[in-house]
């Protein structure tokens, strides 16, 4: 088997030509929108690796977070998060689909711009953070977003769908101690995850029409960055499918598990622990920081770092991928250098005895990550702000089972990868 | 800033602050130094661009510290280098990843001495000294400013807004904030 290798596919072109923040591919076409600096965000095809049309004049400073909305017919819903401390929504009819250009066949699609860009409709404005926002997430049924700042707040939106564009603030959290850096929907549940300058993980969860903090995770020693969750159906490496079957079993009854990372140059992935096996002697205000006699203690969570992921960055992490697909996972920063790990179950050793490790309550089945490849300078000088897996769309259906890396710099590039095993 | 908060600080004499001479260095160059072996100097200048790069001078501490000397201190009319926020001791460049030989990665670290232990315009005229390496020094090079230890009450607090990229992207589009920063950067070439 020849070792693993991270290729450059192709650049986005034309780039912008200032720093440019995310990359987000949409949930169904083959599309990506970024954010730039420049204060638009332009929408890229992945068939052909060309500009498809950008959209300006709703933001006053960088765009520095976008997200598509989920599970929308016949259109396409972009948030928008800016320097700016609104959220834009935007929408547009899916011509792309019909458009010459995504299929690959048209190569100059720059002379239809100015018609394309008037098609995206800005809908509505959201107004209420108080500085810089840095992060929005829809939730998996798009019904919620959540949008978080520097104020230290997260808000929850609800999307009324009422067809005139109304949002309701279902929410607003305070408790992070500094600027919230990101927020991430788990990927099935409505349970939300934040991570910020206070160098904290929290996940907060509805009761009671209540949106609280159910945990806080104190572990990482800088701001964290980015969250992303693990996929509901992707398994460990292993030659043993009794092993991943093993494993399965144990995975639900924790859930899905959510990987951050960090200024500390750590990548980490946490699990919650199941509650049918919650140590009764744990407390639950460690968990939150809250005595129980304000918070039904029945909300919180107890949330276990799973595994520290091998040390491969010098400098700060901005983003982390976890792959839905594949189970890898992808994380760049500011020292220009992509890094993809690998799960791989790890077989019980005959001699190990239970006993001999203090009680516990960790599933039994361990696994460990690797390095599967690593690229440096992926971005040439230039720091790398964020990394995306997408569904390769460049070589027509069969390549529909293929993931790439889309990574996203400070001069304003944005790079399509491939992961060749 | 309505009232100042060192209105007595240690003020150094321009003429003692460190320089490379460059004019004593430059002429001894044209006379015995790789020139010398050059018929015309123009010609060898004008030469295919791998030579240019091996031309290219290294960028040292001392030029570092040049860049940053002469930005005016936000309280005082005096620069930061008189005022001995910025020494040449107190620079230092590194490769960025020591273990990837062939990159071309430098971090340039600056450590700032500010007046006195509770100045509240520590982070401003960090953020300034950053802003002007950033926009001086070819983008290969990262940036870290940071508080000197021991040299100010809330060090690790400032150190950690100035190193958040974020924070100072956002700065950076902050006009007033701004205004602040290119008022100190009126006194430098």
């Amino acid at each position: 088997m020849a070792e693993p290798r991270i290729s450059l596919i192709s650049d986005l072109t034309p780039p912008s030509l200032e720093r440019t923040w995310l990359t987000a591919p949409h949930p169904t076409l083959p599309i990506v929108a970024t954010c730039s600096s420049d204060k638009t965000v332009r929408v890229y095809s992945l068939t052909n690796f060309k500009l498809l049309s950008t959209i300006t004049g709703g933001h006053k400073r960088s765009v520095r977070t976008c997200a598509w909305k989920p599970h929308v017919q016949g259109e396409s819903v972009l948030a928008t998060g800016s320097f700016d401390a609104t959220v834009g929504i935007w929408r547009r009819w899916d011509s792309y689909r019909n458009n010459e250009a995504i299929n690959g066949d048209e190569q100059d699609v720059t002379g239809s711009n100015a018609d394309e860009d008037e098609e995206w409709r800005f809908a509505v404005l959201l107004d209420g953070h108080d500085s810089e926002v840095k992060s929005v997430s829809w939730s998996p049924s798009g019904m919620l977003l959540a949008t978080c700042a520097r104020d230290k707040s997260i808000w929850i939106w609800e999307d009324l769908d009422d067809g005139d564009n109304n949002f309701e603030t279902v929410a607003v959290m305070q408790e992070h101690g500094g600027d919230v850096k990101c927020v991430a929907w788990h990927p099935v549940e409505e349970c939300l995850a934040s991570g910020g300058y206070d160098d904290t993980i929290r996940l907060w969860r509805e009761d009671l029409d209540d949106w609280g903090q159910v945990a806080c995770i104190k572990k990482h020693e800088g701001t964290v960055w980015f969250l992303n969750w693990e996929g509901p159906e992707t398994m460990p490496a292993s030659e043993s499918s009794d092993l991943q079957n093993q494993w399965q079993e144990q995975r639900a009854l924790s859930g899905p598990r959510l990987v951050s990372c960090s200024d500390d140059r750590t990548v980490r992935v946490w699990c919650r622990l199941p509650k049918e096996t919650s140590q009764p002697g744990m407390s639950s205000s460690a968990a939150t920081g809250i005595p129980s006699i304000i918070r039904p203690s029945g909300t919180d969570e107890t949330w276990e770092e799973d595994a520290l992921l091998p040390h491969a960055h010098e400098l700060a992490i901005y983003a982390v991928a976890w792959s839905q697909k594949t189970g890898l996972i992808a994380s760049v920063g500011a020292d220009g250098r992509i890094v993809v790990y690998e799960e791989r179950l790890v077989a019980p050793s005959p001699d190990s005895d239970a006993m001999e490790t203090e009680p516990s309550t960790r599933p039994s089945l361990q696994t460990e990550w690797a390095i599967l490849a690593v690229f440096d300078g992926a971005h040439g000088i230039y720091e790398m702000n964020h990394v995306a897996w997408a569904n390769r769309a460049d070589r027509g259906s069969e390549g529909a089972a293929e993931e790439i890396l889309v990574t996203t710099a400070d001069d304003g590039s944005v790079k399509v990868w491939s992961l060749q095993r | 800033m309505a009232e100042m908060q060192n209105s007595n600080p240690t003020i150094l004499n321009v003429a003692d602050l460190p320089t490379r001479s460059r004019s004593t260095v430059k002429s001894a160059d044209y006379g015995n130094g790789i020139f010398a072996a050059v018929a015309n100097p123009a010609d060898f200048l004008s030469s295919d661009s791998e030579d240019d790069d091996l031309l290219e001078e290294p960028i040292d501490e001392q030029e570092i510290y040049d860049l940053i000397k002469t930005i005016s201190d936000p309280e005082h009319p005096l620069s930061l280098g008189e005022l001995a926020v910025v020494s040449l001791p107190d620079i230092f460049i590194k490769p960025t990843l020591p273990n990837v030989p062939e990159s071309p990665l430098q971090t340039v670290t600056v450590l700032i001495t500010p007046t006195i232990t509770h100045c509240s315009l520590a982070t401003v005229i960090g953020l300034g000294v950053r802003v002007r390496l950033e926009q001086s020094l070819p983008p290969r090079f990262r940036v870290d400013v940071r508080i000197k230890e021991g040299t100010h009450s809330t060090g690790d607090e400032v150190n950690k807004q100035l190193g958040d990229k974020e924070r100072v992207a956002a700065a950076l589009e902050n006009g007033a904030l701004m205004q602040v920063i290119a008022k100190m950067m009126e006194t430098c070439q």
